[in-house]
This record gives structure tokens, C-alpha cells and sequence, in this order.
């Protein structure tokens, strides 16, 4: 439904987002996940047409971005921050914009009367929208953005500033949507991510770093051993024994005195089973023993390069 | 053409509920009735020519601040991301302020034929001159308005929108009045190319291709440097 292939946007002689190539099936829920600046908006305003690539193809629903127009027709975008006619009330921005969709008369007020509903709006249907707050503003955006029934939906970080009931609310109508539609959102709440996408991709510095379910993406962390350990006095010695046995080891030193986090690349390693025998044979006293299972979290900061901060 | 008036009926709609149309609008018709009457009583003739005369300058101040807003705000609330990933293209969005403009402009002008209808009941006014004087005024102010909407996608700021308008109007204001100190080749130069000059001769009871190919052509130029402008930012 949504085809990248080498996406490259450049902002002067940086660029925003490098090569990008990916594909969203139809019917498909899929995350975009990044950290600030990744590129996530940027490559969202290029798939609606909002911002022309440097360099590369994309199409939407077999439609390519040339033929801008039609694909703008096609897609239903909320931008970051849900921008609407604050001067305006709901019910006229939304008659603005399912307008401008080329909506008119009665098929155009079922869609407003249908939206206003999926998106808890019929209360303030009437009121400035300046007066809403940020999460009926976020509301109003989606409302906007799905009048005119499109295939394909793009959402830049739908859930921002709402409180936990409307993120709930929203991930179920997202939920609900992605039954029928294809849709394509960005976070970096990475729960929401999870709850939400079928599929997600973490794209750093404008490229794609993993692309699939969070189960495959977190096993591309897995390949490794993390273990916490906490001695009772120093345990430099037996450390280093245990790093002569394991060569590629990595040992940090954590917060707390005498406390370690041991990290080996490889997944199936006795790691803790040695460094126990170890310990009874040199008799220092283990106070604490974790050892721990990669998440998804952990897979976004090694690919995003937030373990070295 | 559907689209584009869906953003001259919102331009509407935000004119209606914001106070700054109708302060706009007030300000503009009092100033347009005391000139009006300034020269009626002050001179004592009931006659048009000092209330047209006048009316490029008064304008001048009007315009910018109707249009200051139309495309800054937009720049700066995020809502043009909105409206250009809408199925509509950017020219259709330019015409599209362009007509709401002038038919806020059109609405104030008809709302001013008051005065002269008043002249008319005390002396003789010339239906002419008042027809060739107001098609001036409605095509010099479509000249206005391009120019401003121009300054408007220039900037995200309202007002620093509505300054660089009223710079850029005040400029061709002071260029034309004082054209005598120039040479009499740069002056020929003006009289052809500025809206106000041909503006002048219209006033004079006479509708000239040229002058109305004036008008047409700045305009026109303008809405596309305006076009120009919102494309470049995309592509920046």
C-alpha cells in the first residue's frame, strides 16, 4: 500500500532522511519509531506530498508521489501538533476541509455526523477550537483527517499531549481503523508502539535501522548476555578470571559500590553459572544476581545510539 | 474553482467571527466618509475628484492589514501543511485568498457608493467619471491586494507581514507622486508601469486597454511571485 525505495531528503548538505526503502502492506498497522530529528516527520510530509524528495520513489496505494495530487486524494494526514483554523468551530473547520476533499452536501455531512462520533466530537461541535483543549484539538485532527474515507492514513505522533484515557481511547480507534485501513503513525512512546502497530520500523539519523514485529525486533537485541551483579566487597579479581574465560566480555561498573553489569555478545553463554562457581571458588559474597531480558526498549537505544549517552 | 472558493468562504468565516474584520471595515469606511466630506465641505463642490484622489493612500493602509494574516498565519500554525497536503494546488490556494480579499474589498467599496449617492441629491455628479473612478479604485486595490498576499508568504508574522505590505505599497505611492523629480526617461517609465499612475489617468473619465492591462499584470505577476514564494519553501 505504502512503497518507499531509496527516500532521500536533504536539508541544505544534511540529510533528513537517506535512503530510505520500505513497504507497508495493506491493512497493515505500522509504527515509525526514532528519536527526535530521526527523520519520522520528514518522511511522513514527503509520503503526503507535503515536501518533495531529493531523490528517490514512493508510491501510495500504486499511486507515485508525482502524481501528487491524486495521492493527496488518497491519504488522510495528521500532522505533528494536529494544525487547525483555531479562529474557526469544529464543525466549520471540518466542513472546510471535507470541501476542500471535493465532499459536498449530504455525503458530506454523514461523513462529518460519522467522524464526529468515531472521534468523541459531538459536544463541541459548536465551539471555537480555540477554546478545546489539546486533546479535542488532537481529535478534531484526525476527524480531519479521515472525512474523506481515505485508504491510507498517516498519523505524525497522534497521541501527544492527550492524557492516559484519551491515549487509550485513540490506540482503540487507531486499533479499530487498522481493521480496514492501511495506516502508517509515528512515536516514540514505545508501549504505544507495541500496543498499536502490527509492524514498526526505528529509523535513526534518516535511515532505517530494523524494520518488523516488535517480537523479531526485539530478538535483533537478543544476540547478547546482560547480566547485573552486585558484590559484597571487591570483586576486580574475580572479574578478570571470568573475563580470561570469556574474552569478549564487557564489564561496566554500575551506581551502586561494588555493583557490575556484564554484557557478552553471544545470547546462550553460562554466564551467571560461571561467575557463581567463580565466586564460591575465590569466596567473595554475591549480594545480587539479574540477569536480564532485552526488550523492545532496549533494541531502540542500541539502534539509535542511545546507550552512549 | 469548487476549492477554491471553500477558502475564500472560510477566509469569510474567519473575518466574520474575528473582531479585526470589522475594526478593518469600521476604520475604513469613517475614513473614507471624511475625506469624502472633508473635500465637499471645504472646497464646497459637489464633486468626486478629491475623494478619489485620495483613496490610494487610504487603501494603502487597509489593504495590508486585511491580507497580513491570510498566508503568515497559516505558515506559522502548521495549518498550510494542512492545505498543501490537501487535493488543491498552491495557485489555487493563492486565488483563492486573492478572491476572498476582493470581495471583502468589493463589499466596502459598495458600501462607500453612500457618499456619492448623497452627492447625488444635491448636485449633478458625473456617472462617467464615478464608474471609470470606481473600476480604478476595484482594479488598483486587485494591485494592492497581490502585493500584500505577496508580503504575506514572505514571513510567519502578521505584522511584520503587514509592514513589508505597506513598505512595498508606500514605496510605489511615493515613487509615483514624485515622479516630476526624476528624469524624463525613468518618468516614462513609471507612467507605464505603475498602478497608480495609471490609476491617475483613469480617473479622468477614460478606460484605457492599457491601464486595465496594467492593473491585470501586476496583479497577476504578484499572485505568482506569491505562488512562487510558497512553492520555494517547500522545496528549500
Amino acid at each position: 500500500m505504502i512503497k518507499a525505495e531509496q527516500l532521500c531528503r536533504k536539508f541544505g548538505d544534511t540529510f533528513a532522511v537517506e535512503a530510505l526503502s520500505f513497504h507497508v502492506r495493506k491493512g497493515e498497522v505500522m509504527g515509525l519509531l526514532g528519536p527526535n530529528g530521526a527523520g519520522k516527520s520528514t518522511t511522513m510530509k514527503m509520503l503526503t506530498c507535503f515536501l518533495p524528495p531529493s531523490s528517490g520513489e514512493a508510491s501510495i496505494a500504486g499511486v507515485s508521489l508525482k502524481d501528487s495530487l491524486e495521492v493527496r486524494r488518497k491519504v488522510g494526514y495528521l500532522p505533528e501538533n494536529a494544525p487547525s483554523y483555531s479562529d474557526l468551530d469544529v464543525r466549520s473547520h471540518l466542513k472546510f476541509v471535507g470541501t476542500m476533499h471535493g465532499l459536498q452536501g449530504a455525503t458530506l455531512s454523514d461523513r462529518m455526523d460519522e467522524m464526529s462520533r468515531a472521534c468523541g466530537l459531538d459536544q463541541v461541535m459548536h465551539r471555537r477550537i480555540d477554546e478545546l483543549s489539546k486533546g479535542y484539538r488532537q481529535r478534531v485532527g484526525l476527524a480531519a483527517s479521515m472525512l474523506h474515507d481515505p485508504d491510507c492514513l498517516i498519523f505524525d505522533e497522534p497521541t501527544t499531549g492527550l492524557d492516559p484515557n484519551q491515549i487509550v481511547e485513540i490506540r482503540h480507534l487507531i486499533r479499530r481503523l487498522g481493521e480496514k485501513k492501511t495506516v502508517l503513525l509515528s512515536s516514540h512512546v514505545l508501549p504505544e508502539v507495541e500496543a498499536v502497530c502490527d509492524r514498526m520500523m526505528i529509523i535513526d539519523q534518516g535511515r532505517l535501522q530494523v524494520i518488523g514485529t516488535s517480537a523479531e525486533l526485539a530478538r535483533q537485541a537478543e544476540g547478547e548476555s546482560l547480566l547485573h551483579v552486585r558484590f559484597k566487597d571487591a570483586g576486580d579479581a574475580l572479574l578478570r578470571l571470568l573475563m580470561q574465560e570469556f574474552p569478549d566480555l564487557e564489564v561496566k561498573a554500575g551506581d551502586a559500590p561494588f555493583s557490575y553489569t556484564l554484557l557478552h555478545p553471544e545470547a546462550d553463554i553460562p554466564l551467571a553459572e560461571h561467575l557463581f562457581h567463580a565466586a564460591v571458588a575465590s569466596g567473595t559474597v554475591i549480594l545480587e544476581m539479574q540477569s536480564q531480558q532485552t526488550s523492545l526498549e532496549d533494541t531502540f537505544r542500541k539502534l539509535t545510539g542511545g546507550d552512549h549517552e | 474553482m469548487n476549492r477554491v472558493m471553500a477558502i475564500s468562504w472560510k477566509e469569510w468565516r474567519v473575518a466574520l467571527d474575528t473582531p479585526l474584520g470589522y475594526v478593518v471595515a469600521v476604520a475604513f469606511l469613517l475614513a473614507a466618509g471624511f475625506f469624502f466630506g472633508n473635500h465637499l465641505f471645504l472646497v464646497g463642490q459637489a464633486e468626486m475628484r478629491g475623494y478619489f484622489s485620495v483613496m490610494p493612500l487610504l487603501l494603502l493602509f487597509f489593504i495590508p492589514a486585511m491580507t497580513m494574516r491570510m498566508l503568515s498565519d497559516e505558515q506559522r500554525s502548521g495549518t498550510f501543511e494542512l492545505l498543501a497536503t490537501m487535493p488543491i494546488r498552491t495557485i489555487d490556494i493563492v486565488l483563492g485568498k486573492f478572491v476572498a480579499v476582493m470581495l471583502q474589498i468589493s463589499v466596502l467599496l459598495l458600501l462607500t457608493l453612500f457618499y456619492p449617492a448623497t452627492l447625488a441629491l444635491i448636485g449633478n455628479i458625473d456617472a462617467g467619471q464615478l464608474i471609470a473612478g470606481y473600476l480604478a479604485l476595484w482594479l488598483l486595490a486587485g494591485c494592492y491586494v497581490a502585493i500584500s498576499l505577496y508580503a504575506s508568504a514572505l514571513t510567519g508574522h502578521a505584522v511584520v507581514a503587514y509592514v513589508i505590505g505597506l513598505g512595498m505599497l508606500f514605496a510605489l505611492f511615493i515613487v509615483t507622486q514624485t515622479m516630476s523629480t526624476f528624469s524624463p526617461g525613468s518618468q516614462d517609465m513609471i507612467t507605464a508601469l505603475s498602478p497608480i499612475s495609471h490609476y491617475q489617468l483613469m480617473l479622468r473619465g477614460v478606460i484605457g486597454l492599457n491601464d486595465v492591462g496594467t492593473f491585470v499584470s501586476v496583479t497577476s505577476i504578484f499572485l505568482a511571485l506569491t505562488w512562487f514564494q510558497l512553492e520555494r519553501r517547500r522545496w528549500r
